[in-house]
């Protein structure tokens, strides 16, 4: 028997299921007494990886536990396939959850805990391990599911927490923080992984605080600043707004006061400092522009360059911008 | 998404079940605090079953409880004796040597406990035997030998109590009849049923019941709430309530095998250890599964409702602990005043009903033996016999004790229920962080 969600005495749930987005997001906030730590977010999503961008504290584990029915929202309705999460656990026989919490149950190994939690979507015990031995090879664990979890690394605990998110084949994935802590060779993995879940159509929505991270997954974002959503789209559309705002490159090397010569011939330069001898910060217009000619530069004048970086090229100084300041 | 798509909720409902109890027990068993917990309740049962046993092994000193051993003329002749050949007990030259035929002088011992008690039932009327002769060949009158008054000489006389209000009764001699009983047969089988009753109530009833789960229940949701690894049980096709039950059910599965290992082993020490003809006291067993259907009951309810706490608030053991502190009140009353309404607003009261009307059923002679005891022969009371009066309680349902068994169970699994809606409604209402 199906819980008739409609509430409207129908049989089947299949006129609100085929139309509905996978998430559904309208004016929904969400306040704990004064502190408000989301304010009317409207958002419907299907399809493809969503980055959720946002500093500690923007709102980004709120949203995720609205979604997987944790939390209920002050104001407004949050949906996932049509249903509300809060009411109604049935959507979740189609969603995998990646919690930000550290905490897992160390005692267990990998299968153990994959398998187990597999059971909870009504799987039988051989089927729950098969299912679970698929996704633990998938997140490359293949050969240490037998291991406990406690002994697991950082990112081995991590692509254990992902594959018992997938073990269910969810049509939407939910990925709290999961790159947060992992060495760099977990962080391809896991990239990879999500890259290829969101090929193989399904909806993945994935948080981070790292402009780089999400930037190397995917190109859809929405960004949260303080509870409010600032930006939602495609991140090089966003970036293309940033190029008409001044911008830091940094530079160092061995004579900065040679190289700034050469570079401040170029016309997307409108200025040049020196912290020291060997640094150089340039102050740009047409940072894509500039960035795609550097190179060119530092070789045609034999200039021995040892870092090229952008101090301002991170979400503080890209939200600093979105919310209408210039660079500092 | 079509509807087949979607699990209905009730289908593979035992596949979760069996899925997080089994998660839950395995939880508990790599838990320290669980083997303290289980150690703890079986080391305490088992200092007091030491007690118990050595109760048991101990000599009983064979106590001449009306006097008659004494030989006060010190003519050789015990009172006894010389009583029952008429013969004066402070005249040294008046003895029952001196009759014809002449008697030869009884050795003293043959007057301790020569007099053991011959009733069967606590009810009015004659009951009572004089084995010894003392009283009916006794150089007396009749009327002498009829002190009670009731027509039959050399008997006891129980009738009810015209002064008090409940079913006492009163027990009236005519002297020198059950007068002076086996104290160590009856101080054996006293205390056994003393002991038996009081660990079976206080100790695994009320102090495993509420420990057990005070200490394992309380924080089965709670804690996974505060670690943040409630989060990959909740974020799965299954409700609240559920997870609720089913972790529950988990923990059930370790505390009822434990509480029966427990009964089990008591009642094979105390059955082999105990007074009795037989190589094993059969007839306790119907009291120790009282005790176990009662236990059984005491940490469902209390497992749910400590468990609700936790959900309730994250330092439950501290809404838990004035409950319990409530418990122990309602266990004492149980004990004294057995009868008193207060008792069904808790869940001990109905426990202990369960046990009290099980050994109402299995040693339904304790009444008349705590009233043999007390009366002790008209000397005071016998070792063992207060310690029996104290902890047996005569259940205060008035349904009979089947009956009582029935209506105690049924109240219980209610109390169970409603524990567990509220702590699935409290758990459904709270947001997880």
């Amino acid at each position: 028997m199906m819980p008739d969600i409609t509430q409207q005495g129908l049989p089947s749930t299949q006129a609100a299921a085929v139309t509905a987005p996978v998430v559904y997001f309208n004016g929904v906030s969400k306040s704990y007494g004064r502190i408000h730590a989301l304010s009317d977010i409207t958002i419907g999503l299907s399809g493809g990886v969503t980055g959720i961008l946002g500093m500690n504290g923007a709102g980004k584990s709120t949203l995720f536990k609205l979604l997987m029915g944790k939390l209920r929202p002050s104001a407004g309705e949050v949906k996932i396939f049509g249903m509300d999460p809060w009411k109604n656990p049935t959507p979740y026989a189609h969603v995998g959850f990646v919690p930000e919490h550290e905490k897992m149950h160390d005692w267990m190994t990998a299968l153990d805990f994959v398998s187990t939690f597999a059971r909870l979507h009504g799987m039988t015990r051989s089927e729950a391990e098969t299912e679970a031995k698929r996704v633990l090879n998938f997140v490359g664990l293949g050969d240490v599911m037998n291991k406990e979890i406690g002994r697991f690394s950082k990112g081995m605990r991590q692509r254990t927490k992902i594959a018992h998110a997938l073990v269910n084949d969810p049509k939407l994935i939910v990925l709290d923080e999961p790159l947060q802590g992992c060495d760099p060779l977990a962080r391809t993995t896991i990239m990879n992984v999500i890259r290829e879940l969101g090929k193989l159509g399904r909806t993945v929505l994935v948080s981070s605080h790292i402009l780089s991270e999400i930037e190397r997954i995917t190109e859809q974002i929405i960004i949260l600043h303080q509870g409010k959503l600032v930006a939602l789209g495609n991140l090089h559309a966003i970036r293309e707004r940033l190029d008409e705002i001044p911008h830091t490159i940094r530079i160092v090397g061995e004579d900065a006061r040679a190289l700034a010569k050469d570079i401040l011939t170029h016309p997307a330069v409108f200025g040049v400092s020196f912290p020291n001898d060997t640094e150089l910060l340039i102050q740009t217009y047409h940072f894509g522009k500039m960035h795609s000619e550097l190179p060119r530069l530092i070789v045609e004048n034999n200039h021995k360059v040892s870092i090229i970086d952008n101090p301002d090229d991170d979400l503080e100084s890209l939200l600093h911008y979105l919310a209408g300041g210039t660079s500092s | 998404m079509t509807p087949d798509d979607l699990p209905s909720r009730w289908s593979g409902m035992d596949r979760k079940a069996l899925a997080i109890g089994e998660f839950t027990l395995r939880q508990q068993r790599k838990r320290l605090s669980t083997w303290v917990v289980l150690l703890v309740g079986m080391a305490a049962m088992g200092v007091l079953t030491m007690f118990y046993i050595d109760a048991m092994t101990r000599d009983y000193e064979a106590i001449d409880n009306d006097g008659d051993s004494y030989d006060w003329d010190l003519d050789g002749y015990p009172n006894g004796q010389e009583r029952l050949y008429g013969t004066d007990v402070f005249d040294p030259f008046d003895h029952p040597g001196i009759l014809d035929p002449s008697v030869q002088p009884d050795d003293r011992s043959v007057w301790i406990n020569e007099d053991d008690f011959d009733w069967d039932a606590l009810e009015e009327g004659s009951f009572g035997y004089d084995d010894n002769g003392d009283c009916l060949e006794r150089n007396a009158t009749a009327s002498q030998k009829d002190a009670n008054q009731n027509g039959v000489p050399c008997d006891i006389l129980i009738q009810l109590d015209p002064y008090s209000l409940g079913e006492s009764y009163e027990i009236i001699s005519d002297g020198n009849v059950d007068e002076d009983p086996d104290d160590e047969a009856y101080a054996l089988e006293a205390i056994h049923r003393s002991f038996v009753l009081a660990i079976g109530k206080l100790g695994v009833v009320f102090l495993i019941g509420i420990f057990v789960p005070l200490f394992m229940a309380t924080g089965l949701i709670r804690n996974e709430m505060v670690s943040g690894t409630m989060h990959f049980m909740i974020a799965k096709p299954i409700a609240r309530g559920e997870v609720f039950l089913y972790r529950m059910l988990g923990f059930y599965a370790l505390a009822w095998v434990y509480l029966t290992v427990l009964i089990a082993l008591l009642a094979l020490v105390a059955g082999f250890v105990g007074p009795g003809e037989g190589l094993y006291r059969f007839d306790d067993l119907g009291v120790w599964f009282s005790v176990w259907l009662a236990s059984i009951m005491a940490v469902t309810v209390y497992g749910m409702l400590f468990c609700s706490l936790g959900v309730m608030w994250k330092h439950g053991m501290v809404l838990a602990l004035p409950f319990a502190a409530w418990e122990l009140g309602m266990v004492l009353t149980t004990l004294g005043a057995p009868e008193t309404s207060i008792l069904r607003f808790s869940v001990i009261g109905w426990a202990m009903n369960v046990v009290d009307a099980g050994a109402a059923i299995a040693w339904s002679d304790t009444p008349l033996i705590i009233q043999m005891g007390l009366w002790g022969g008209g000397g005071g009371s016998l070792e063992g016999a207060e310690a029996l009066n104290l902890f047996w309680s005569t259940p205060g349902l008035g349904l009979g004790a089947l009956g009582t068994i029935v209506m105690s169970l049924f109240v219980l699994l209610f109390q169970a229920a409603a524990c567990w809606l509220l702590g699935s409604v409290l758990f459904k209402s709270k947001e997880i962080e």
